[in-house]
Order: C-alpha cells, then structure tokens, then sequence
C-alpha cells in the first residue's frame, strides 16, 4: 500500500484557514526541502508521486462518479421516455375522441336515420315556410269565401224578395180571378165564356201560389244553409294567425343561433383536437430528443477510457520512479487536496470522492478520514482531522 | 280601419289607418270597389297610419291586389311599420305585393 502522504518535521505549523465550508485541518502538503545531502531533485520526484497519487485517485473517483451518473441519466431517461410515451399515446386518444364529438356535433339520429344538422335546420325551415305560405292561402281563400258568401246571402234575400213579390201579385191574380167569378155570374149566360176564363185564371193563380211556396221552402233551406255557412266562415276568417306568422321570426332566429353555436362549439373542439395532435407530436419530438442520453453516454464512456488510459499512464509512471527510487515516498504539492474538496458543492458527491481520495492513506491510517461527518447536511462539510 | 283615397296624375293613393282586422272586410270591399272605379292606372297603398294587421287583413290586402290588377291597374304597397312590416316580412309578402318603403 502506497503512502498518500508522509510527515515532515519541517511541514508547516499552522493549518491554513479556509474559511467557512473548510474541510482540510492539517496536511502535510508543502513540498518539502531537500535533506542535507539529499538530492533537490528527489523532492520534487516526491512531489511528482505524491500528486500522481492524488491524481490517480481523483481520476478513479470521478471515474466512479462519471459512471453513476450515466446510470442514473440513463435510467431517468428510459423511465422519462416511458411516461412521455404514455403521454402521446393519451394525447392522441384524446384528439381522436374530440374528433369524433366534432362528427357527432354536425349530426343528430331522426326517426332512426341520421341527418347533418344543417339539413335539419333547412328542412325545418322549409316547414316554416310551408306554414307561412299555408296560413297566408288560408287566409286569402278565405276572405274570398266571405265576400262570396256575402253574395250569395244577397242573392237569396233578393230571391226571397222577389218569392215575396210573386206571393202579392199571386193573391192579387186570385182576387181579380174572384171578382171575374162574379162578373160572369151576373152577365148570366154572356158571361159563361168570362166564367170559364175567370176559373183557368184562379187555378193557375193557386198552381203559382203552391209553386211560389215550394219556391220559398227551398230558397228559406239554401238561405238557412248559406247563413250557417256564413257564420262558420266568418268564425273561421275571425281567427287571428298572424301570432302564428310571427312564430317563424322567432323559430328562424332560435334556429339560426343553434346553428351558430353548434358551429363554433365544432370549431372551437376541432382547434382542441388539432391541440391535442401536436401537443402527441411534441412529445414524439421529445422522445426522439431524449436520444441524446445515448450520445452523451457514449461521449462520456470516451472520457472514461481517456481517464482509464492517464490512470494507467500515471501508474506506471508512478511505479517506474518507485523503483527507481525505492526510499521515496510521495509529498503531496501544497494545497491540492483542499482545493479538490472545495470544488465540489455536492455533499454525497464531497464525501464518495474524499473516500476515495484518502482510503488507504496515511491520514486513513491516523483517522483522519471521519466517517461520522456524513451526516451532517446542514453545511456537508466533511469534517478531516 | 278607416282609408282615404287621393287622387293625382296617373295615381290614386289609399291612405289605410287604424287597425285592419276581419271586421272591417265590408269597408275593404268599398275600398275595392272605389279603387277599380278610380281613373288612375296606378294605386298605391300607404300603411304608414296602420298599427296591426291580422292574417285576415292579409287576405284582404291580397285580394285588394287581385282585384286592382283585374282592372288592369297596377299596385304598390309603401310605408309599412312595426307589427304590419313584421308580418308583411314574415309572410314574404315582398314576392306577391310589391312592397316599398
């Protein structure tokens, strides 16, 4: 086992003072001056060994580091690349879902078949407009009908009328055919023609008045018969529809702005699904991008062989001037280890490297590695006597 | 429903007022009847005086046109407002009666 460092009588007195976070108390670490008779030159051998030591150790730590971290990347990156999977794949069920609400949105099922809306919407419109134009011929035809009725209402009270004249001159006829009755009696036998006459005449006056009541009977039945119908009619022609007719404004407006929400509701769940479709392309983006894990290994495995290869270099190195040099033993250059340890911020990481920086060696041997100054985080501090 | 009628060059204008409803169909048919007798080629109505019109008064106004035309007459409609514009737009009454403002 090589000696990291060796006590010097001539080191020096006090430790250095490094202010707060100081890790290093006391290290032999100056150079030390050449014996009396010793060979300036074996000093600074001694310096050589005793930084290729240190150098060889900080190498293999961060060797060990370097390798903790490309396991720990490479493993968050697999978990990381995993969920981001998960992610797309949830980001394209989703885009495909709100695809499918947009189609449904633009549909609706009637009596068992299914219509776009729009085409509702214009057939319904279309009933409307059925309606109006029906109400508005309804209306027309039957005002027509009323002023026609109207006419016809006239018309049979002038025929009633004129049944009414035919009534007078009819008893009038019988009381002239009366009179002529009597006339011819008291011409006596002048008068028989006059008689025969007379008679003819009271019979056809009573023919005429029997035709003139089967007349009115008839034209008293059509009257009553228009009359009611009249009246149906006008109660028909008194109904108000425009209510009805106005109803379509208000049915046009109620559809058009269905429609309008329908549109924009489609619209703004198309721009989600086409959210949701690149937001599943990023995430494949970042999944490829995540390859970088593999690179950064790869260049990082370079670094290690390339420290493996200086570790080895050193270490020849190192053993070739132990041979040469048997009674050397290495000094370490002043101030290398605090300034090592300084460097590192992370306490695990301060720890794990002062570990392997000084197992092994004479402060090891003499304690001055504490294993107890793990735990504290406050200042992670490793504590070395 | 009350109407007065004017008469200028080539034109006779009915004035309609009030509200036309079924009731006034006799006065309608007067209407009719002084229209058809009026030496002008050209009738207008005016609606500007006239607050509501029924579906009844509709009819009425579409039988007024057919009536004018089978004399050999043309008609417009002008300045219809509030509910009788309404129904009149409704009914698409601007394809059948020439309607103005």
């Amino acid at each position: 086992m090589h000696r990291l460092f060796t006590r010097r009588q001539d080191t020096q007195a006090a430790p250095p003072d490094q202010g707060p976070g100081a890790t290093i108390v006391a290290l032999p670490t100056t150079a030390p001056a050449p014996a009396p008779g010793e060979d300036p030159r074996d000093a600074l051998l001694a310096s050589w060994l005793g930084l290729a030591e240190v150098q060889g150790r900080s190498l293999s730590a961060w060797d060990q580091e370097v390798r903790r971290v490309n396991d720990m990347v490479e493993g968050k990156v697999v978990d990381l690349a995993a969920s981001f999977r998960q992610l797309s794949t949830a980001a394209r069920d989703q885009s495909a879902r709100i695809e499918e609400i947009v189609h449904l949105a633009g549909q609706v099922e009637l009596d068992g078949e299914t219509a776009q809306v729009g085409d509702v919407v214009a057939g319904m419109s279309a009933l409307l407009v059925d309606m109006v134009n029906n109400i508005i011929q309804l209306s027309k035809q039957g005002m027509s009908m009323v002023y026609v009725l109207d006419d016809v209402v006239r018309q049979v009270e002038e025929v009633e009328g004129a049944v009414g004249e035919i009534d007078e001159i009819n008893r009038q006829t019988n009381f002239l055919a009366l009179n002529a009755h009597i006339e011819a009696a008291r011409a006596g036998v002048h008068g028989a023609t006059f008689k025969v006459v007379a008679e003819e005449v009271r019979l056809l006056s009573k023919t005429t008045a029997s035709l003139a009541e089967r007349i009115r009977a008839r034209v008293g039945a059509v009257a009553s018969g228009v009359r009611k119908g009249h009246e149906v009619l006008r109660q028909i022609a008194t109904t108000d529809l425009s209510p009805q007719l106005l109803a379509k404004e208000r049915i046009d407006k109620t559809l058009a702005g269905l429609m309008d929400q329908n549109q924009r509701f489609q619209d703004v769940l198309a721009e989600t699904a086409a959210l949701s479709g690149r937001t599943a392309e990023t995430i494949s983006s970042v999944v490829t991008g995540m390859q970088f894990q593999d690179l950064s290994k790869q260049r990082l495995e370079a670094v290690l062989d390339s420290m493996a290869v200086l570790r080895a270099g050193l270490e020849d190195l190192s053993g070739r001037t132990r041979q040469a040099r048997p009674a050397l033993a290495p000094a370490l250059p002043e101030g290398w280890p605090d300034r090592l340890f300084s460097q590192v911020k992370l306490t695990a990481v301060r720890e794990n490297f002062a570990r392997r920086l000084l197992e092994g060696s004479a402060l090891d041997e003499i304690g001055a590695l504490d294993p107890t100054a793990t735990a504290d985080d406050a200042g992670g501090d490793i504590e070395l006597f | 429903m009350d109407y007065r009628i004017t008469q200028g060059p080539g034109l006779t204008e009915a004035a309609l007022s009030g509200r036309l409803t079924f009731n006034d169909y006799e006065k309608m048919r007067l209407l009719m009847r002084d229209l058809g007798a009026a030496p002008a080629r050209h009738v207008t109505l005016r609606l500007d005086g006239l607050e509501f019109v029924d579906s009844s008064g509709i009819g009425m106004l579409l039988i007024v046109k057919e009536e004018v035309e089978q004399k050999d007459k043309t008609l417009d409609v002008r300045g219809a407002t509030g509910q009788v514009l309404r129904v009149l737009t409704v009914a698409d009454l601007g394809k059948v009666l020439d309607l103005r403002p």
